[in-house]
C-alpha cells in the first residue's frame, strides 16, 4: 500500500514538474530581459529561473537533474557574470564620465527594449550571474542534504 | 528591590507619555508631501518624454525629467539600482557570490567526510 502511495504521488508531481517546467524557465527569462523596463529585474528573474532546477529535482530526483545540468558550468558562469557587470560599470569611467553611470543609450527609442544603454545589459548580467549562481546553490544543497530518497527508491526496485 | 520596580514603572512612564506626545505632535503638524495622488501613471508610462509635468507637487517633475535627462532611463527604480547606486547593486551580488562559494567550501567539506565515513 505504502509503495503504491508513493509511485501514485511521484507520478502527480512528475506531471506537475513536467507542466510547470517550461513556463517557469520562460517567464524567468522574460523577466529578466525585460528588467530594466518593467516591474522585476535581473535578481528576481534569475531567481525564477532558477528555480527549475528544484522543478527538476522535484519530478525526477537528484541524480537526473545533477546529470541534466552541469555545476562545473554554473559555478564558473557566475563569476562571468560578475565580471560581466564590472565591465559595463567600467565604461562610463572609459568614455569619461562616473562609474556605472549609462551610455550607449543611442540605441533606439525610448521605451524599446534596448534602449536603455548600459543600465539593461547590467541588468541582464545580474541575472545571469542570479541564474547560475543560485541555481549552483540550489544543486549543492540537494545534493549534500536529500540525495538518498533516489537511491532508496532504486535499491527498492532492484530488490522487487 | 520595591524602589527599583518603582523607577522601573516611572520610567515606562514617561516613555510612554513622551511617545504620546510625539505622536499627537506628528499628527497636528504633519507635514504634506507629494502622495501621487495627480499623477497619471499609464500616460507617464505610454509617453514619458512627452508628459506634462508641470501639473504635479514637484517631485514626479524632478524624477521624471532628471532621470530622462542624465540617464535616459524610462524605468526610475532601474535607473536608481543600476546608475545611481551601481556600488550597491555590485556588493550585492558579490555577497552573492561570497556566500556561495563559501557554502561550497563548507559542504564540499562535509560531503567528504559523509562519504569517508561510508567507506569505512
Amino acid at each position: 500500500m505504502s509503495k503504491k502511495h508513493r509511485k501514485v504521488k511521484n507520478v502527480v508531481v512528475k506531471c506537475a514538474a513536467d507542466m510547470f517546467l517550461p513556463f517557469s524557465t520562460t517567464f524567468g527569462l522574460c523577466v529578466i530581459l525585460f528588467g530594466s523596463m518593467s516591474p522585476g529585474g535581473g535578481f528576481q528573474g534569475g531567481v525564477i529561473v532558477a528555480a527549475a532546477c528544484l522543478l527538476l529535482y522535484l519530478g525526477y530526483g537528484y541524480k537526473t537533474a545533477s546529470k541534466a545540468i552541469n555545476m562545473e558550468v554554473l559555478g564558473t558562469n557566475e563569476a562571468v557574470g560578475a565580471i560581466l557587470y564590472v565591465i559595463l560599470a567600467l565604461c562610463g569611467i572609459f568614455l569619461g564620465v562616473r562609474f556605472c553611470q549609462n551610455v550607449f543609450f543611442e540605441g533606439g527609442q525610448i521605451g524599446e527594449m534596448l534602449s536603455g544603454g548600459t543600465i539593461t545589459y547590467m541588468s541582464y548580467a545580474v541575472g545571469y550571474k542570479v541564474l547560475t549562481g543560485v541555481g549552483f546553490l540550489l544543486l549543492l544543497l540537494l545534493g549534500l542534504l536529500a540525495p538518498d530518497g533516489d537511491s532508496e527508491e532504486e535499491t527498492e526496485g532492484a530488490d522487487k | 528591590m520595591k524602589a527599583k520596580r518603582i523607577v522601573t514603572f516611572v520610567a515606562l512612564a514617561v516613555i510612554l507619555a513622551a511617545g504620546l506626545y510625539a505622536m499627537i505632535y506628528a499628527f497636528a503638524s504633519i507635514p504634506v508631501t507629494y502622495d501621487g495622488s495627480d499623477t497619471d501613471v499609464t500616460a507617464l508610462y505610454a509617453d514619458p518624454s512627452s508628459y506634462d509635468v508641470s501639473d504635479p507637487d514637484g517631485v514626479a517633475d524632478i524624477i521624471v525629467n532628471t532621470n530622462l535627462e542624465t540617464t535616459h532611463a524610462v524605468n526610475s527604480v532601474a535607473s536608481v539600482v543600476f546608475d545611481y547606486r551601481g556600488y550597491d547593486t555590485m556588493g550585492e551580488s558579490f555577497i552573492l557570490l561570497t556566500a556561495i562559494s563559501g557554502s561550497f567550501v563548507i559542504l564540499r567539506i562535509n560531503k567528504n567526510k559523509k562519504e569517508e565515513d561510508d567507506d569505512e
